[in-house]
């Protein structure tokens, strides 16, 4: 008996032995690192008389995960100790910030953790990370993906979204307490995929729908909050040869919040895009209606807690130093937007496109504010007021406040083999005081240009060189400004902007910079922002130690934004992958 | 796979069918009904006066405080951070108490209810307080204060005599802090659109008659029939308006923050 027990035991244990080896042999594991950590210095020459008890700020995270065939999962740490300068005060912390694990056949899904997903472009529902705007609205709970027929996909979420590092559990009267639980379907029809005579026709054509549904506490004194508050959208994305066309639209109920004012409209939102693409040659135009559509699973949240939805920008993203210093935030309460961006590449071995080619491009977007009108409440005509329905609005009227304009021309040149050449002419419109709050601030009207060199010395050694200026029509030098809004003209006026890199590949890179607001209205406030980085690169790790001063701005991912504030200091950022 | 679409389908349903209430437009406000309990609350309203959001915030959490009563209310206006440093004609309300209760905030307006998690590092907007409040009001009231002053206008000097009732027995250290506090101040503030050179700010915060953490009330075991007495002083700044001031106390648990009753009284 004892024989039998021994032979089966060890059939057993070389079962499993050979099945998890195989297991482990069919693994794959990956992951990414970052630290970003700043010491911070006093500099009164930028207003830095007081680093208000907080010396250095440190964000960091490590995300590891592992997928073997169907099954898959992953974890992700973060650590802010504390958190650096313009990044919420709640984020300081440290701890497991993420988890999931899926288990994939293709006929079937299965999520349970932190799910991020989108529907659509956006309008209802999109879950995600950004590190650079500390940003993270996971939902944690359960997804299933049925795909019951090709080209078909069906989905199905629930789930609490995180709040920095608030508790999933537990529910006291803290600011915690009105966070909601998110419901979600989303379906999708492929009919290329679908039907057979679809298959490789020049037609192309997808359908989709969502619903998505908050169910939150009512903890309001003042008014009655609805508990569940749905928005549906439904999109369509058509293509023929090179033409494309989709276009969303969607509709959400009464859902009174503190970003609208507690009013009970009804929220809607509309985005059509055609676009038009062959070689040397595309074009599109975008336009884009939103109307009371800030859907947060807790109706007390503002800024950008908590968001359910995501609301997609129609406008350039520079990457540039100066004109990345104006960059546009999504208006979720209303806002009324068009872009056209054409690009165009003259031909090689033309007089105008020598002997590589030269890439034009051409971008305008101008976004301006939805039309209220006024409603009864209580016998009396009001706009926006708490507890009634906040307003009506015509949907296609376009009212003439204007929050952002953006006129752009680039031409991107390759001018021999060792020179390579980027200029950029950009005209911006920018209400500094809807976009950033500055309350009486006049608009930022500014032209602004840049130019990029970049030349080849041997084939390890290159330098940089950016030139950029940015002038603002009416707010510089001899501005008169009022003694006690002074502080609103902190990062206003003229500025120049260089900077030289050098660059020795593949490892090394030098630059120093200097960023100059030398036409501020303020006296004080024309300062140099001198920085100068030293970075080291070895396959996935990349390490970065600058030092200098920061001037004070905004940093947008996708029309999202935070508040940066001056600093002066020491920056180091380590990163890997692998 | 039918089957499948169709479980689908039907959760999709229910789900679009269970997922909205409409609420009725002619009827979105709750009626206010007198909140059972003893219990008074104190929020700290976090403020500057070139804070351009700071008037309208106050003046929704002074609505809150009008419907509820204003004798189970306390709004302390505590002038700190960046927004409210004095620069040109804007008044300096700063004090040291205040900055260290900031706790390093990088914004204003910034509230907290009964200290609710200010501690930790968090604080509320004010479209956030109504559920704290609410939830504040309806707590067991654990100790009942009265505040005795004695002023002398001569040398400006004011004796506050706290005493501090169980109302059940329990156990735990509490601490108590009072503060002077002067209404209905003149002067500079930032408004959309300017600055309002005449606004009135209600219930400043002008310092703590015994430190920014106040001073032990009981520490151990106590009992229904006990009474524990504190008594503080200070000198009143010529500058202020003796026939504005006022002293407020408020007793907490040492252990998380949290204030268990809050009283007012004028300090002649």
């Amino acid at each position: 008996m004892r024989k039998y027990i021994l032979i089966t035991v060890a059939l057993v244990l070389f079962s499993f032995r050979a099945s998890a080896q195989s297991f482990l042999e069919n693994s794959q594991v990956n992951g990414s690192f970052q630290t970003d950590a700043q010491y911070y210095v006093l500099d009164k020459g930028i207003g830095i008389d007081d680093l208000l008890g907080k010396k250095m700020g440190i964000n960091g995270f490590g995300k590891v995960n592992y997928t073997n065939g169907n099954f898959s999962a992953g974890v992700r740490f973060e650590a802010f100790l504390p958190e650096m300068n313009g990044f919420r005060s709640e984020l300081k912390g440290v701890g497991l910030a993420n988890f999931f694990a899926t288990y994939d056949n293709g006929f079937i899904g299965m999520t349970v953790g932190d799910i991020y997903d989108q529907f659509g472009c956006g309008f209802v529902f999109r879950t995600y990370e950004e590190w650079s705007l500390g940003m993270d609205n996971a939902l944690r709970g359960a997804r299933v993906v049925i795909r019951p027929a090709k080209g078909v996909t069906l989905k199905g979420l629930y789930g609490r979204q995180r709040y920095y590092w608030a508790p999933y559990l537990e529910r006291d009267f803290n600011d915690d307490d009105t966070r909601g639980i998110v419901r979600g379907v989303d379906a999708e029809w492929d009919l290329n995929q679908s039907i057979p005579a679809l298959n490789d026709s020049k037609f192309r054509m997808s359908l989709g729908g969502s619903f998505v549904s908050k169910k939150q506490y009512d903890m309001s004194i003042f008014y009655y909050i609805p508990e569940n508050v749905g928005a549906a959208a439904g999109r369509l994305n058509l293509g023929y040869g090179n033409w494309s066309f989709s276009t969303e639209y969607a509709y959400k109920i009464n859902d009174p919040s503190a970003i609208n004012n507690f009013i009970y409209k009804e929220g809607q939102a509309l985005m059509a895009s055609l676009s038009y693409s062959q070689k040397g040659f595309g074009a599109v135009l975008q336009v884009k209606r939103v109307d009371n559509m800030s859907f947060k699973s807790m109706y007390t949240g503002k800024q950008n807690d908590l968001d359910i939805n995501f609301i997609p920008p129609i406008n350039y993203t520079h990457t540039h130093s100066l004109p990345s210093m104006y960059t546009y935030s999504t208006q979720p309460n209303g806002e009324m937007a068009a872009q056209l961006q054409v690009n165009y590449t003259i031909p090689k071995g033309t007089a105008l496109g020598g002997k590589y080619g030269t890439k034009l491009a051409f971008n305008m977007s101008q976004v301006n504010d939805i039309v209220r009108d006024s409603v009864m409440d209580n016998g009396r005509m009001v706009i926006s007021r708490p507890g009634s329905l906040g307003y009506t609005s015509r949907f296609f009227a376009v009212s003439n406040h204007r929050f952002f304009r953006d006129i752009n021309f680039e031409i991107d040149k390759r001018i021999s083999k060792d020179w390579h050449i980027t200029a950029q002419y950009i005209n911006l419109y920018y209400d500094i005081e809807t976009i950033e709050g500055h309350a009486g601030a006049p608009v930022v009207k500014a032209n602004i240009g840049f130019m990029d060199v970049t030349y080849k010395i041997n084939k390890k050694q290159s330098l940089r060189l950016e030139l950029q200026g940015l002038w603002e029509n009416e707010v510089h030098a001899g501005y008169e400004y009022e003694e006690s809004e002074k502080k609103d003209y902190q990062k206003r006026g003229d500025w120049a902007f260089a900077l030289l890199e050098y660059t020795i590949t593949p490892h090394w890179s030098f630059s120093i910079a200097d960023k100059w607001n030398y036409g501020n209205p303020v006296e004080e406030y024309r300062d140099h922002y001198f920085t100068g980085t030293v970075s080291y690169i070895h396959e996935a790790t990349r390490i970065m130690l600058s030092a200098g001063r920061q001037s004070e701005g905004v940093v947008c991912v996708g029309g999202v934004c935070r508040t940066v504030p001056a600093s002066s200091g020491v920056t180091l950022t380590v990163s890997t992958s692998f | 796979m039918k089957r499948l679409s169709l479980i689908f389908a039907t959760a999709a349903l229910m789900l679009f069918a269970m997922g909205c209430d409409k609420i009725d437009i002619n009827n979105t406000h709750k009626p206010f009904e007198p909140v059972a309990g003893q219990k008074a609350v104190l929020i700290k309203d976090f403020t500057g006066a070139r804070c351009v959001n700071c008037p309208a915030a106050a003046e929704t959490a002074h609505e809150l405080q009008h419907h509820l009563g204003e004798d189970r209310i306390f709004i302390l206006s505590v002038h700190a951070g960046f927004l409210a440093q004095p620069i040109g004609n804007f008044p300096d309300f700063l004090t040291e108490e205040g900055t260290i209760w900031y706790n390093n905030h990088d914004s204003n307006p910034l509230f907290s209810v009964d200290h609710v998690d200010l501690t930790e590092g968090y604080t509320l907007n004010v479209e956030q307080i109504d559920a704290p409040v609410s939830a504040a009001l309806n707590e067991v009231q654990l100790f009942d204060i009265t505040t005795t002053t004695t002023y002398d206008e001569a040398s400006r000097r004011l004796e506050v005599e706290n005493s501090f009732y169980p109302t059940g027995d329990g156990n735990g250290k509490y601490y108590a802090t009072v503060c002077l506090v002067e209404d209905s101040i003149v002067g500079w503030q930032t408004i959309p659109g300017g600055v309002d050179r005449e606004y009135v700010f209600r219930n400043v915060f002008r310092g703590t008659l015994n430190g920014a953490d106040g001073q032990l009330v009981s520490n151990g075991p106590y009992y229904m029939e006990d009474v524990f007495t504190t008594t503080s002083s200070i000198e009143i700044d010529s500058t202020y308006n003796a026939n504005q001031c006022y002293v407020l106390t408020y007793i907490y648990n040492y252990e998380n923050g949290k204030i268990l009753h809050t009283v007012m009284e004028k300090i002649k």
